[in-house]
């Protein structure tokens, strides 16, 4: 039997997110993005929607300077201003039953005490429907906020990733014992200290971290571990302790590969194919004719801003693409002295008519276009090449996602593509149809409770 | 003379806050604090009876041994185990609408542009009906959670909180212009990036370069609430507080606390009405006298004595489970909290306090029990002893504050001892009527324009 796909819906706090300068469109209530309101609503459509969870990107600097500067990622509000993300979801999770919610939250941002209880406030909160997107930080700007002077470098960073986990496993698997809250009234005992345990954590990064954890074990304890690196390194820590991967292949074939190489690293930790589900992000775009695909898909191209995707593109890469002007042919390229990961974008591109302008945003943009039908058609071939789960991208909010819910999911439900009802449980239970709440016994969440805990238990 | 007092219901994200024991009773619903629904339901509770703010307090650690070690705090359930309080209050805007949310953090919890962010976040979402209190960590066991070998001492922690306040202040009034942000649909230009600016902040602890990534919130700098009362907290108070939570044993040290802090306000050129005092009390209400006396008798029976003492010496720093009743305790020396120290001796009206007068003292503590007009008497009191708030002590979650709602305030009302309808605006306008945003005589008010280049070039 086909795996089904799961449903996220990938949104950010701020007016925009993949698509830039559809915000000035007026059916859309991006730059409402402060208003909680926009939020719950969101959650609640999603939940209607039978969407499995609502992703929320982060990032904690401003872009690296595009033509020099960062004006214009500020006039395009791109990814600038930017609120925090996991404050939204008690709102939201108020609101709903049944909605999981994926955060991000970098390894730079605050020490992983303060985190791993503010993650087990929410897994309690939500009775436990909280994913953790765990990122390291690629902006220059972030680094410099968060006083490290200057970004530390890749492998760094992700040594200190290894470490920061660690400890927050030590804190939510290793400091609590599951029979260590009584609430015995009668005995006046509300847990027994007995079976509470200091972590006494010393590391190379965080040098001493004592405990015990503040709170008593939340119902899936590790929130799901949602990662994104597509570097060697980053690839090999998502095969150790991802649960979900957010991958970003350019073609159903592409993200095959990339799921299968993961899948064979995961494997060598120890850990089996099925526990890591991939999701690709895509757009859509559905009409119920293709009359109607071709007007909206006119409409998006009209408020489209090709200087948005290129000041994006060109701050996640680290480099200022604002030195190509955006309407020069791919085919003159060759005046320009680009680096070579912008060059091999330039060869891929099917179409050297192209400007430049028209190859960054056709890059950021893997978009699905047609009748549900046809999107129905697509999506099979996705998940064909392995792919569990699809993050929705949207053009406007919510109406991309009202879109996708209304003329999409029915026929992907009549399929059996997608779920027609909630599974019972945590979000971990939903996602991997069958598992349990905890991190499974392979991961190495699940290690550190061992390892902390059988003891503890032998001893007591 | 009809000013009235301002009431904030002074809880916590745990199931024994201040009053111990008193989770077994089955009015104690603070047991269910893992679940949001109970802070909802208590949050709509409070709005519904008028209550101007709901107060979270907090601590990153466990308190101070007794009887030689932590097994008492978690059996008692005292303060551990214990939840993040900031990530609730976005589940309490949505549901509310002019109460205020005010949260407890300190320094050493996170970096302070990651801070400034959430609290931003949240003065957005909430339309600005932020508090934060800040504290300076007084717990050992805290400090050793964020890497450092103890507690710092108590003046050096001044020193930080002062660092801290200084970063947040550039952010929250510096960084941004207020009309940085156009939202221009016909244009496409959000913000106008010549309005933001990078704050370029190095001292001793902290290096932060911005700009910050949150557009100006209602409020900007939330509500600033402060509780330190010696001699260094009292002056950090009078420079950056709006509101201070005391814990005076009667209305005379009240005045005299009032007066010279007030005084101090005005040594650092703001007026001495720019600081509220919030006094800390309890209430047992009944309707006839001898109701009174026995909901009073059935609390002392179910308070736990222990607990109370035990909570007074881990705020301290000193295990009191080892001394006998009579010990002088005014001799003690701590690096911890230095409130509780000076309050003990106020209350015993200079004579040496011992172990005994603690526990007295700390189970009636500064409760006020009554018929509703004799609660009005004091309440009068207090309120012309210079006191400008009630910070509500709970015995049980929710009925203390339905009893003090159904039965106290409207002979309060009566008495214009308590305000009628919520005054229109932010939680700050609503607290002093002068508007959304700090007096331009408030530290954080110099960093108002100071990082436009024009400025930064008549500095020069």
């Amino acid at each position: 039997m086909t795996d089904r796909l799961r449903l996220n819906a990938f949104s950010m706090n701020c007016v925009s997110h993949i698509h830039h300068g559809q915000w000035a469109r007026p059916d859309t209530r991006q730059t409402d993005y402060h208003d909680l309101d926009t939020w719950v609503d969101l959650a609640r459509l999603l939940e209607r929607g039978k969407f499995d969870a609502l992703f929320l990107a982060d990032v904690i600097g401003t872009h690296h300077p595009y033509r020099g500067s960062r004006d214009v990622t500020v006039h395009e509000g791109m990814q600038i201003p930017v609120n925090d993300p996991s404050l939204l979801i008690p709102a939201m999770a108020y609101a709903t039953e049944n909605l999981g919610f994926a955060f991000t939250h970098s390894v730079l941002q605050e020490h992983p005490f303060t985190f791993a209880r503010r993650v087990a406030t929410l897994d309690h909160l939500t009775d436990g429907r909280v994913a953790w997107n765990i990122v390291t930080s690629y902006l220059e700007n972030a680094a410099r906020n968060l006083g490290y002077g200057t970004l530390p470098a890749h492998a760094d960073r992700y040594r200190r990733a290894e470490e920061y986990l660690q400890v927050v496993y030590e804190l939510l698997e290793g400091s609590w014992e599951d029979d260590a809250v009584l609430r015995d009234v009668a005995g006046g005992v509300y847990a027994d200290p007995a079976k509470i345990h200091d972590i006494d954590h010393q590391g190379e990064f965080y040098p001493g971290v004592i405990g015990p954890h503040l709170c008593e074990p939340s119902p899936q304890r590790t929130p799901v571990l949602f990662q994104a690196g597509a570097s060697d390194t980053g690839r090999e820590f998502a095969a150790r302790h991802a649960e979900a991967i957010f991958i970003a292949g350019r073609s159903p074939a592409g993200a095959g590969a990339h799921v299968r190489d993961v899948r064979e690293r995961a494997a060598r930790h120890g850990r089996e194919p099925g526990d890591i589900l991939f999701f690709q992000p895509l757009s859509f775009i559905v009409g119920g004719t293709e009359a109607e695909v071709a007007r909206k898909v006119r409409e998006v191209d009209e408020y489209a801003s090709p200087a948005g995707y290129a000041s994006h593109m060109g701050g996640a890469m680290g480099i200022d693409l604002g030195e190509i002007p955006l309407d020069t042919p791919l085919g003159e390229l060759g005046d320009y002295n680009v680096q070579a990961m912008v060059k091999g974008l330039i060869e891929s591109a099917p179409d050297q008519r192209w400007t430049f302008g028209d190859l960054v945003r056709f890059s950021a943009d893997t978009r699905v276009s047609g009748t549900p039908e046809q999107i129905a058609d697509e999506l099979a071939l996705w998940v064909d090449q392995g792919v569990n789960g699809i993050n929705v991208m949207y053009y406007t909010t919510p109406g991309s996602f009202e879109d996708f819910i209304e003329g999409v999911v029915p026929v992907l439900q009549d399929r059996g593509l997608v779920q027609r009802e909630y599974a019972p449980g945590t979000l971990r239970e939903k996602l991997t149809d069958g598992g349990g709440p905890r991190p499974d016994d392979r991961h190495p969440a699940s290690g550190v409770r061992r390892e902390r805990l059988a003891g503890a238990s032998a001893a007591g | 003379m009809s000013r009235p007092l301002h009431f904030s219901a002074f809880v916590m994200n745990t199931a024994s806050h201040i009053t111990h024991g008193l989770w077994r009773d089955p009015r104690g619903e603070q047991i269910d604090f893992n679940d949001l629904q109970l802070w909802v339901s208590l949050a709509k509770t409070l709005e519904a009876g008028g209550f101007d703010a709901i107060f979270f307090a907090d601590v990153v650690g466990l308190y101070g041994d007794y009887d030689g070690g932590w097994a008492h705090h978690a059996r008692l359930g005292l303060q551990i185990p214990s939840n993040d309080p900031l990530v609730i209050l976005s589940a309490l805007a949505s549901h509310t609408e002019h109460l205020g949310l005010a949260f407890t953090a300190g320094p050493i919890q996170e970096p302070p542009f990651n801070f400034a962010r959430r609290v931003a976040t949240l003065d957005h979402a909430s339309q600005g009906r932020i508090a934060w209190n800040i504290v300076t960590s007084a717990l050992e066991n805290g400090w050793r959670n964020f890497g450092h070998d103890g507690l710092l001492a108590h003046d050096d922690r001044y020193r930080w909180a002062d660092e801290y306040v200084d970063v947040l202040y550039k952010l929250w009034e510096g960084s941004w212009e207020d009309d940085a942000l156009l939202a221009d649909r016909g244009s496409g230009v959000y913000a106008d990036p010549t309005k933001i600016h990078k704050i370029h902040h190095v001292s001793e602890r902290y290096r932060v370069e911005g700009p910050f990534l949150v557009s100006p919130s209602p409020q900007r700098t939330p509500l600033l609430f402060q509780a330190g009362s010696s001699k260094v907290g009292r002056d950090f108070a009078a420079r950056n507080a709006e509101a201070q939570f005391i814990v005076a044993p009667d209305p005379e040290n009240a005045r005299t606390l009032i007066e010279d802090t007030r005084r101090l306000v005005e040594e650092h050129g703001r007026h001495r009405d720019d600081l509220k005092f919030f006094q800390g009390l309890s209430f047992v209400v009944g309707s006839t006298e001898a109701e009174v006396r026995a909901k009073e008798a059935d609390l002392e029976e179910k308070i736990d004595i222990d607990g109370m003492i035990s909570h007074f010496g881990g705020s301290l720093g000193v295990d009191l489970g080892q001394y006998e009743p009579d010990t002088p305790i005014d001799t003690i020396h701590t690096e911890g909290g230095q409130s509780g120290l000076a309050w003990l001796r106020e209350s015993t009206g200079g004579r040496t306090p011992t172990l005994g007068d603690l526990v007295r003292l700390r189970a009636r503590g500064t409760r006020v029990a009554g018929t509703p007009e004799q609660i009005a008497d004091r309440l009068a009191l207090w309120r012309d002893a210079g006191v400008d708030g009630i910070n509500v002590v709970n015995a049980f979650i929710p009925s203390s504050y339905e009893e003090f709602i159904d039965h106290v305030l409207p002979v309060l009302r009566e008495r214009g001892l308590a305000r009628g309808e919520y005054d229109p605006g932010t939680l700050r306008h609503k607290l002093f009527g002068g508007g959304d945003r700090l007096p331009d005589r408030h530290p954080a008010a110099r960093y108002r324009g100071a990082f436009a280049p024009s400025a930064t070039a008549v500095a020069r």
